[in-house]
């Protein structure tokens, strides 16, 4: 097998299809007879529901169903990692950002749904709204959700920080921030779903990084059965994480049950921005010890991720972020703190390095500042504090095998032709 | 709603089709003649995977109103080749790898065509003009590069880079 395939030029299965355009994406699966469903979200990113007046949009010609959270009481919360999702805001119920669904328009065409959307009135009794996660973390604050806005708190501890820093000749401090990111995949969510009477089986062909899970939350939420919930992979137009979360999944489900007809769902950019997962924002107050010979001692960490409105793989996220502190360097005494945290914006999730790119900014810079202010060659300073074979992680795992760093940071100079700063 | 009858002619075959007025031309290849290859991204001109070539030039067909297509010849990429009979710039892409999630593929091959129509010796730069209205998120372009120089050396040794 290996001699067969390793090192070899193999063809994509599909690459023949996505050249000549006939490779089927969720957003090209047509059916005889579907329907189109627009979602009615959030006007208000903190707000209660007080009233939702469908009668105007439901008379417009070519609506078939609007389906709001009063049709659906059995239908359960759902999400990756804690079930704080609902499919439907519903009256008294709160919107948490401007991504919340509050309504299921199905019509005949797209034209007439995106109309229909935009003659529901909603009425909301605003709540303040928090977007700072310092100002999520106050006392006082407001409770995005019960249990506080604080989701999780993670804990690292290796070696005597105390001493780490006792040991330093130089100490560095700061604070950075990092911003949301969008995956932006070319395709966004998009799906199809049936329904069939007979078995009770939904089929969905939508895009998913998780298949199982995705089908298991499904049901869950729909409470049935996992058999009931089939879910078909067609081709994806890109992921990045950002096709971890359910997004039009529920809603096709539900509005294929409700219409017996073949149903689509294609979320516009906009609402694909507004919507589905973001990469999480950090703050990160970085203090990091060195000896005038430019050998770290000690790096304490304060890390804050702003998971929005909803868990996703938030709690994950940051904690692996923290784990992450010190990048690809060594050092004995290390200590950490991680808050994810509830906000009103657009809920953060899994994306490309899963909380450790968001971490890079801090330790770079923290190696850079470190370096200038010793007066060591920046480069020669990460070289003599990388990790190789038998380096132990903040979390204590020993690298035995495939520690490439120092290799990388030297053929990467020797590619950039750069000869140091400073010399 | 009203409905306007136009006529039009793709990728080689005449069709007569009637279309509401604020129908826009992607949505008449794909929901309208199943032309599925030309793809949506963004709905507002940013991306360029809905490309085709409308009468020689590029356009993002999200833009165009389908009433404005009356009349018009457009080449998607249904109409540049098929499975067994791949036009070269596919194969270059193929070849060269610049192919992953495909869904900007069919607007960047289509791109790719119009430039080496205009200009069939592009250097690099020229290269990225040529592209530079089509967004890829996954393969970071280079490989989409290398594939269109391959394509330039295919097309000069087979048909000097003529339209089909
Ligand atoms: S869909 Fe037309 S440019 Fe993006
Ligand atoms: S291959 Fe995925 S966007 Fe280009």
């Amino acid at each position: 097998m290996s001699e067969k395939y390793i090192g070899k030029d193999i063809l994509k299965v599909d690459v023949q299809d996505k050249v000549t355009g006939k490779a089927l994406y969720p957003d090209d699966i047509y059916f005889k007879d579907m329907l189109y469903l627009k979602i009615k979200r959030a006007t208000y990113p903190h707000a209660y529901l007080r009233k939702l007046d469908l009668s105007k949009a439901e008379k417009l010609p070519g609506v078939v169903r609007i389906i709001s959270a009063a049709d659906i009481p059995q239908v359960k919360n759902f999400g990756l990692m804690i079930k704080d999702q609902p499919v439907l805001v519903g009256i008294g119920q709160k919107m948490r950002y401007m991504g919340d669904a509050l309504a299921i328009v199905i019509a005949e065409s797209k034209e007439v749904a995106s109309k229909a959307v935009k003659l529901i009135e909603v009425e909301v009794e605003k709540l303040e709204v928090i977007s700072d996660p310092l100002r999520a973390m106050d006392k006082n604050a407001p409770l995005i959700h019960q249990d506080g806005n604080i989701l999780a708190t993670h804990y690292l501890e290796k070696g005597d920080i105390k001493m780490g820093f006792a040991e330093a000749d130089l100490i560095v401090e700061k604070e950075y921030r990092t911003s949301f990111l969008d995956h932006v995949p070319l395709q966004v969510e998009a799906g199809v779903g049936i329904y069939d009477k007979k078995s009770g089986v939904i089929t969905l062909w939508v895009a998913t990084q998780w298949l199982h899970d995705t089908q298991a939350d499904i049901a869950q939420s729909l409470g049935l059965s996992k058999e009931k919930i089939r879910i078909i992979q067609p081709v994806i137009g890109g992921a990045f994480g950002k096709k971890e979360d359910i997004s039009v999944h529920i809603h096709l489900a539900l509005a294929a049950i409700e219409t017996k007809r073949p149903v689509k769902l294609i979320y516009s950019r906009e609402e694909s921005m507004i919507a589905q997962s973001k990469r999480h924002p950090f703050i990160i107050r970085a203090k990091t010890g060195a000896t005038k010979e430019g050998y770290l001692t000690a790096w304490q960490a304060f890390v804050i991720g702003d998971t929005g409105a909803y868990a996703s793989s938030g709690p994950a996220v940051v904690h692996k972020g923290m784990y992450h502190c010190t990048g690809p360097y060594n050092v004995a005494n290390v200590k950490g703190v991680a808050y994810t945290v509830y906000t009103n914006n657009t809920y953060a999730g899994a994306m490309r390095g899963f909380g450790t790119t968001q971490m890079a900014f801090a330790y770079e810079s923290q190696m850079d500042i470190l370096a200038h202010q010793l007066g060591i060659n920046p480069a020669q300073f990460r070289l003599q504090n990388a990790y190789e074979i038998g380096s132990s992680t903040p979390n204590g795992q020993i690298l035995t095998h495939s520690v490439g760093v120092k290799e990388t940071i030297k053929e990467a100079l020797n590619m950039a032709g750069w000869k140091g700063e400073a010399q | 709603m009203t409905k306007l009858k136009i006529e039009l002619m793709v990728n080689r075959k005449k069709r007569k089709i009637e279309i509401t007025p604020s129908t826009r031309l992607i949505d008449l290849l794909r929901d309208d003649l199943q032309l599925t290859g030309t793809k949506e991204g963004c709905g507002k001109g940013e991306c360029g995977a809905c490309t085709v070539i409308m009468n020689g030039e590029l356009v993002a067909s999200c833009l165009v109103l389908a009433p404005q297509a009356d009349g018009a010849v457009i080449t998607t990429i249904e109409g540049l080749g098929s499975s067994d009979h791949l036009d070269p710039i596919q194969e270059a892409f193929i070849e060269s790898g610049a192919v992953q999630c495909g869904f900007c593929t069919p607007g960047m091959i289509l791109a790719a065509r119009r430039l080496l129509e205009e200009n069939p010796h592009p250097d690099e730069e020229e290269i990225k003009r040529g592209i530079s209205g089509n967004l890829c998120r996954c393969t970071g372009y280079q490989k989409i590069i290398e594939a269109i120089k391959l394509s330039i050396a295919r097309l000069s040794k087979s048909d000097s880079g003529k339209a089909k």
